[in-house]
């Protein structure tokens, strides 16, 4: 009766101790072996994921969920803060997803960083990183989240600084690390609240207890956390920039597993938002704005890890749209399908950056099927998995969510610029495909041909290849449904993403036959300056709130609190009133007797006038 | 100048005074102001310089009008009054005139204007008798007088303090600075006339103490600018340290002898009721403060750059005698703690 908790719990402990082992081993001084990376942690990862396939089978077949509370950390009189882990159908399922993903990204990381003199420091970064999510996600009360999420946010400034000295790296970093301190700003301000409103950070208690409350406030710093973790309009330059880092950080950062963080916290928090219209509007047209505004800026980007980090910042879009909806389960599988196809075409980049001897331009790449053809195929999977290909991972949870949105009663302007978002993720991909796929090569550095000879790059890339295939259908076929989808639905509005798609593709190739032909004398700069530069927001926002707040700070401090009321209004105020009166009385001194006997006769008829009155 | 003349000269200036300190009707006291003052024009005349000639010539003119308005003024009391009595005076319009007249020879504000003047025209020593003895006879008659319009008095010494500290600051003569303490200092004295006339008494002694010992001290430096003071440390070390001490006492600060007058001033103002003119009166003193403060520092507090060797000071004998400013000076410094003694001495 009881076998079922005990081997879902042991089961869940042993994978953090799996993956807690090799960093341990790292606290002794001895020197460890070149091929520690492989051997240690990406072995300890692989075990890991197997283990935490047997919790996977089990709520599959029984639907088990278990919350394990461990610890009393700390209490006051009537305040505890437990260790606890909750493994529900969230964790259980995001579980082994990352671990899977993480599988894949270290074998690719022994190939792409082999010649980095700190590979070994490098993975012990990526575990630490991994460690830290996987608490994030199986956390029962919000300050065990608050650590992990603490710890993501570190981890991803050390691993975006890898490369330190680059000036770009440490100001990216620095960027992460400011954007994500802002969102953290929401997330403690929402402790807080529950703290003296709910006194708790048990997830289950401030579900029953803020039944009949009103949860405005802490829900708007929830939201605010998430826009900070996940990159949402506000906070996002963070995201573009984050790219400074070495690919494998892209891969596993900032695609799969970090920056869905924020809205994994949204999720676990979702009985507290149904009942609250203003925070589900909020995250809807918040949603709405980011997709499509992050997918209007990866139109003209020629970076090819920007193009695939501002699709990242489109889906997390969407997956805010989701949770609008007040659709958690679907953003959940979003989050999970997404996580194989981004990781996949972040790896596929990282592959033909490196067959290019690190070039990363698209404009100077081309032929790359020539070069790495299963990189290529794969690359392109990867985009029909993102534009949403029927019955590929992405189609299942990116349909889910549009047709859930044209279905819903909501906002008719979020539910068209996620069409136009969809349509202009068709257009990116496949200007990503024919400028780096196709056509033939325009760099020289091509004829230095590496060929794919390394097992390291092509199975994870496979591996990664067979989950953004399958990992929609399984997953599909095997969570109950927690809201009821609408199941009968106009033609038009049943496949309204798959013909914005293909509008979509079809658009690019026409926009793409014009480049051959010059229907303009000079080029039409503002729309194109708007979508490279990122719609100008890094610029404006870096520049502007520091000149804002240092001048008001040089106003108050230096201005008004010294000259104004040190200065002129206390000391210098004495020195200058007397001095006009010093002037006077010395400037009456003119020499002439004159004064003296004027002088004398004004204060005589004075004096005798005042002395009849 | 000739001794015999000199000695004529000073004579007749004792004279003068006295016979004004003596007398009970008016015509013998403006015979005495007379005398007083036509005894001290050759006197200032003496270097026969174009400067001293300038001086002299103001000062006649200045004390002719005053002593004509005081005679105008005795004159409409026996008018009305019928008497010459100096201490009868009961008509207001005589008073004033009087008052007036007496405020213009001693130099109280806004009938200041001629002493910087003349007082910058002559040598230290005679503007010494300028500032000290030619202000007792007229101050004899003012306390003598009952005012009847009280408020009057009060103006001039408030006025007076106050010009005397604004004044004073824009200065770099010392005659000149000196000219507009006396001013400030006289201030004083009469704003308490009517209400303690002993006070009045004792801030004058008082004063003429301070003084003495300051223009001494200024003489024996031969100096008469600040730039002058700078170098007096090489001349007299010992003067030179106590000389600050001094300037500060002039000032009125605790606990050297200058404290005392305005202390107690201010305790009778304030037991009349007149707390904001004692108010005004004591920030007043701030601005003479400050700008004796700047000649003791010119003075004693910093020295120009200058090597070792030339720091040592030159050990001249003293030429002048030094006594009387020994006496003065310590008088000047350390009478503080005698104060209930000097209030019962100096009692009308």
């Amino acid at each position: 009766m009881y076998a079922t908790p005990h081997i879902l719990t042991s089961c869940l402990i042993i994978v953090l101790i799996i993956l807690v082992f090799p960093l341990l081993t790292t606290l002794s001084p001895h020197q460890r072996n070149s091929d520690w990376p492989l051997s240690q942690v990406k072995t300890s990862v692989k075990i890991a994921f197997f283990t935490s396939m047997v919790p996977l089978c089990l709520f599959l077949d029984e639907g088990a969920e278990v919350i394990v509370t461990s610890w009393t950390w700390m209490n006051t009189l009537t305040f505890d803060v437990n260790i606890s882990f909750k493994f529900d159908m969230y964790s259980i399922i995001f579980t082994p997803v990352a671990l899977y993903v993480t599988w894949s990204i270290l074998e690719f990381t022994s190939w792409y960083m082999h010649t980095d003199p700190l590979v070994n420091r490098f993975f012990k970064y990526l575990l630490t990183f991994l460690i830290a999510m996987i608490i994030l996600v199986t956390a029962n009360n919000l300050f065990q989240l608050f650590i992990g999420w603490e710890g993501v946010g570190i981890m991803s400034f050390l691993l975006i600084s890898w490369w330190y000295g680059r000036a770009d790296a440490n100001t990216a970093a620095l960027q992460a690390v400011i954007y994500n301190r802002v969102g953290d700003i929401g997330l403690i301000f929402a402790m807080a609240w529950m703290a003296m409103n709910l006194n708790s950070w048990e997830m289950q208690q401030v579900f029953l207890t803020s039944e009949d409350l009103d949860l405005t406030f802490p829900l708007i710093g929830l939201i605010i956390a998430a826009t900070g973790k996940s990159a949402q309009f506000g906070l996002h330059p963070w995201l573009p920039a984050a790219m400074e880092g070495p690919t494998p950080v892209s891969a596993l950062l900032h695609s799969s597993t970090m920056v869905v963080a924020g809205i994994f916290l949204l999720i676990r928090m979702s009985p507290l938002m149904e009942k609250n219209p203003l925070a589900l509007t909020i995250c809807l047209c918040l949603g709405a704005l980011t997709t499509v505004f992050t997918a209007t800026c990866a139109l003209t980007q020629n970076d090819i890890k920007k193009i695939v980090a501002f699709s990242t910042s489109s889906q997390l879009g969407l997956m805010m749209v989701a949770i609008g909806l007040n659709q958690p389960q679907l953003a959940f599988l979003h989050i999970c399908t997404h996580a194989f196809f981004k990781a996949m075409l972040f790896l596929c980049s990282g592959s033909i950056i490196h067959h290019l001897w690190d070039q990363q331009d698209i404009r100077m790449m081309g032929g790359a099927r020539f070069l790495c053809p299963t990189t290529t195929t794969c690359l392109g999977i990867g985009s029909l998995a993102l534009t949403g290909t029927p019955f590929l991972a992405g189609f299942f949870s990116k349909d889910a969510i549009l047709e859930a949105l044209s279905n819903s009663h909501l906002n008719a302007w979020a539910l068209i610029l996620t069409l136009i978002a969809t349509m202009f993720t068709a257009v990116y991909s496949l200007r990503l495909i024919i400028f780096v796929a196709l056509g033939n090569p325009r760099t020289p550095r091509s004829i230095f041909q590496m060929n794919e000879v390394d097992p390291a790059i092509t199975n994870p890339i496979k591996r990664l290849a067979w989950g953004s295939i399958l990992a929609g259908l399984l997953i599909t076929s095997n969570i109950i449904p927690l809201k009821t989808p609408e199941m009968t639905m106009p033609d038009e509005v049943k496949t309204a993403a798959l013909m914005v798609t293909l509008l979509g593709f079809l658009l690019a190739l026409d926009l793409g036959n014009l480049t051959g032909h010059q229907l303009k004398s000079t080029t039409q700069r503002p729309v194109h300056l708007f979508s490279n530069l990122l719609g100008f927001f890094p610029p404006i926002m870096h520049r502007l709130s520091p000149k804002l707040s240092l001048s008001f700070g040089q106003m108050v401090a230096s201005q008004m609190t010294d000259q104004t009321w040190l200065e002129k209004t206390g000391p210098k105020a004495v020195t200058s009133i007397n001095m006009s009166l010093v002037t006077t009385t010395s400037n009456a001194q003119q020499g002439l007797i004159k004064t003296y006997l004027a002088l004398f006769l004004v204060t005589i008829t004075l004096a005798t006038l005042l002395i009849s009155l | 100048m000739n001794p015999y003349v000199l000695a004529t000269l000073l004579f007749s200036l004792g004279l003068g005074t006295t016979l004004t300190f003596a007398s009970s009707h008016w015509l013998l006291a403006w015979m005495g102001l007379e005398i007083n003052t036509l005894a001290i024009i050759p006197l200032m005349a003496q270097h026969n310089h174009p400067r001293a000639i300038e001086a002299t010539t103001k000062y006649f003119l200045t004390q002719a009008t005053a002593a004509a308005m005081l005679l105008f003024a005795s004159l409409t009391n026996a008018w009305l009054t019928g008497q010459w009595d100096i201490q009868l005076m009961s008509h207001p319009l005589p008073t004033t005139l009087a008052s007036l007249a007496l405020a213009l020879k001693i130099g109280l504000a806004p009938l200041h204007t001629w002493l910087p003047e003349v007082l910058q025209g002559l040598d230290l020593p005679t503007g010494l008798i300028l500032s000290t003895w030619q202000k007792l006879a007229p101050l004899t008659l003012l306390l003598q007088l009952q005012p009847m319009n009280s408020s009057l008095l009060i103006i001039l010494g408030l006025t007076s303090t106050l010009i005397g500290g604004w004044g004073g600051l824009n200065q770099t003569q010392l005659r000149k600075i000196l000219a507009y303490s006396s001013t400030a200092h006289l201030g004083w004295m009469v704003l308490v006339l009517q209400f303690a006339p002993s006070l009045t008494f004792l801030t004058l002694i008082i004063y003429l103490t301070m003084t003495f010992s300051t223009f001494l001290t200024f003489n024996l430096n031969n100096s008469t600018t600040i730039n002058t003071l700078a170098t007096s440390w090489a001349k007299a070390p010992v003067i030179s340290s106590l000389a600050p001490l001094m300037l500060l006492s002039l000032g009125g600060l605790p606990p050297l002898t200058g404290f005392m007058p305005k202390w107690l001033i201010l305790q009778e103002l304030t037991k009349q009721d007149l707390a904001p003119a004692a108010t005004l009166a004591a920030l007043s003193a701030l601005l003479s403060l400050y700008f004796y403060l700047r000649l003791s520092y010119a003075m004693a507090l910093t020295m120009s750059p200058n090597n070792l060797t030339g720091t040592l000071p030159w050990r001249l004998l003293p030429s002048q005698h030094s006594l009387p400013l020994a006496i003065s000076m310590t008088a000047s410094l350390s009478l503080l703690p005698l104060t209930p003694a000097l209030t019962a001495l100096f009692t009308l």
